[in-house]
């Protein structure tokens, strides 16, 4: 089974604070592990360090515990990344692509053969006679996220896997990827909370080349609170009625005539009074926190900045 | 374990909790350790197709066989007798004028082939897809740097047909040189090697993919050449030239090859013009081999993608 590490691992360019800053952490087993932060936190360059796209400053990385600044071949042997927007040549066409990848990484034909043909039911792949200039985006990215699968490697580094694809990609991808956790390890770096949240079963967040919180998504969730919750009643509510809603929490945003957002301080006595108030206005039929578990650990972790923001 | 501030955490984990077996049903491909040599022919095969579908090959072979046999038109209409008295009767004299124009031709097919063969991974994307592949970026610059040679000798190859051609229809076919012909060819060969490794060089350099096409063909044609007039102004033989090593392609088949002529430009005033002997054309080809082709090699290990 893979296992992914980075030990005491920096990266400077030219100009600039570092990019990462002395990182360190193991993965080991099967199973997804999302990797979090704002843009500019080191998430793809973490990625790139891993593959070998990227000279290290100082510190190592190792991908099956071998080192790609050392053994490049044995490094990826049994890896598949997707980072940035990979681009096969255009001229190719999507069987050819494919193809390539599958004899690089050692296939033999009738390997390959089999492999385009799982990839295509996988990832509802565009014809495979259709040249890779002539591919939508999403589609694009679909080949490129098959040639991240071809041979089956143990190892997933994928960076923004479904950028560019519509919500029915998005969900197909969030299933292939909990199929594929079960048996690979998976770094998903990611700004789909959704994704993470479905996906992922440990967490890393990251903020300026640093670690700032990783553990499993369940123990996050039991520590974060959500601060904002959507009510929706089963009839129209007054605005003076529900605005009155505010002694309790914070600030009341009509949705609808029906549907009203709440802000309060995230404690479940807060949340219990909310609750009981809601109900004597009008019976409740939704009562659900308006974001992610992780989104909140997110923001809580990383407020937003000019920065990031 | 920890480093930095309070909140940050090392450690090692295993993700998911256990570390479960591999499943039969999803881990579905075998493979087996792939060898270099393998892996190059893979590359050697794929950028082959790819200089042919992107018309690169097509073109500069159309646009050469098209400047060869309006040369050849141009001939036939002069006639036969002209033509013979012109290249002094000799069929050597014929080919050597005639394939002049093989380092022009080379230039341009290294800058078309290899002016972009490396860039071409660190300003598209064409790195992510194939950069993180188990390929070392020795063996996917050798694949290259093949289908490159091929192709530029290719052209070469035809050029040099339709010269022969040529110098069969008005000399006959006993008159030609055959043994220097394959000679001049050999040269020709390495020096698309050499001229292909610059622009390797170029290419693993400079991250535009089209300034590295233009770079190639200003340092190979323009520069070189320029240099080597100055130099050669100045009375120093440029042994360091690789167009001056170029000569020898046509230097071979030429029967009067004089190493050294000294033009008299006024009284005890010379301008001199050297030309390489062949051992010094090919020493000079080798040596560019040898140190552009590592260094391209290097320069392209070290390289990053940081777009």
């Amino acid at each position: 089974m893979g296992s992914i590490e980075v030990s005491s691992l920096s990266k400077s360019f030219r100009t600039g604070p570092p990019v990462l800053d002395s990182l360190s952490f193991r993965f080991d087993g099967a199973g997804a592990v999302g990797y979090l932060g704002p843009n500019g936190a080191g998430k793809t360059t973490t990625l790139k360090l891993l593959v070998g796209l990227l000279r290290p400053s100082r510190g190592h990385a190792f991908l099956n515990g071998v080192d790609p600044m050392v053994d490049r071949k044995g490094a990826l042997w049994d890896v598949g990344a997707l980072i940035e927007t990979p681009e096969p040549y255009p001229t190719l066409n999507v069987l050819e692509a494919l193809d390539a990848v599958g004899r690089l990484r050692g296939l033999t034909r009738d390997d390959v053969d089999r492999e385009v043909d799982r990839c295509h039911e996988l990832l509802d792949l565009p014809p495979l006679g259709q040249r890779i200039g002539g591919l939508s985006k999403g589609q694009r990215q679909r080949v490129a996220l098959a040639a991240t699968l071809m041979g089956d490697p143990s190892v997933l580094l994928l960076d923004e896997p479904t950028s560019g694809l519509d919500p029915a990609e998005r969900v197909l991808v969030r299933h292939l990827l909990n199929r594929l956790k079960r048996d690979h390890l998976v770094l998903l770096s990611s700004h789909q909370m959704l994704e993470v949240t479905e996906v992922c079963d440990r967490v890393v967040f990251l903020d300026r080349g640093r670690i700032l919180l990783d553990d499993r998504v369940d123990r996050v969730a039991g520590r974060i609170r959500s601060r904002q919750v959507d009510v929706e009643f089963a009839r129209p509510v007054a605005p003076e009625s529900a605005t009155a809603l505010a002694d309790v929490g914070g600030a009341v945003t009509p949705i609808s005539e029906r549907r009203w957002r709440i802000s309060f301080d995230g404690s479940d006595a807060t949340r219990i009074r909310l609750l009981e108030r809601c109900q004597g206005l009008a019976p409740v039929v939704q009562f659900a926190p308006t974001t992610l578990v992780l989104e909140d650990a997110y923001l809580e972790l990383i407020p937003p900045t000019a920065d990031n923001a | 374990m920890a480093s930095g501030g309070p909140t940050v955490i090392d450690h090692v984990a295993t993700v998911g909790g256990t570390a479960p077996s591999v499943s039969a049903e999803s881990r579905t491909a075998s493979r087996r350790r792939v060898s270099d040599f393998e892996q190059w022919r893979v590359v050697t095969v794929n950028q082959l197709e790819h200089y042919v579908r992107t018309y690169r090959f097509l073109g500069l072979l159309g646009f050469v066989v098209l400047i060869s046999v309006l040369t050849l038109a141009f001939e036939i209409d002069a006639g036969t007798g002209a033509v013979r008295v012109a290249q002094l009767f000799r069929s050597s004299e014929y080919l050597s004028n005639f394939l002049a124009n093989t380092g022009l031709w080379v230039v341009l097919a290294a800058a078309f082939f290899g002016g972009d063969a490396l860039s071409v991974d660190f300003s598209t994307g064409a790195g992510y897809y194939i950069l993180v592949l188990p390929v070392r970026r020795s063996v996917l610059l050798a694949g290259r740097y093949t289908a490159a040679t091929l192709l530029a000798v290719a052209i070469v190859g035809v050029y040099y047909l339709i010269g022969t051609i040529g110098a069969i229809y008005f000399f006959g076919a006993g008159t030609i040189p055959w043994g220097a012909l394959v000679e001049s060819l050999g040269a020709a060969a390495l020096f698309t090697l050499a001229a292909l490794s610059v622009a390797f060089c170029v290419s693993a350099f400079v991250r535009s993919p089209s300034a590295g096409v233009l770079i190639t063909v200003l340092v190979l044609y323009v520069g070189f050449t320029t240099l080597q007039s100055v130099v050669e102004l100045a009375g120093v033989e440029p042994w360091w030239s690789l167009s001056y090593a170029g000569g020898t392609m046509a230097a071979i088949l030429d029967t009067d090859f004089v190493h050294v002529q000294l033009i008299p430009l006024g009284e005890d005033q010379f301008y001199t013009i050297w030309s390489a002997t062949a051992s010094e054309g090919l020493a000079i080809m080798v040596a560019y081999l040898a140190v552009f082709l590592p260094f391209s090699a290097y320069l392209y290990q070290r390289q990053e993608s940081t777009g």
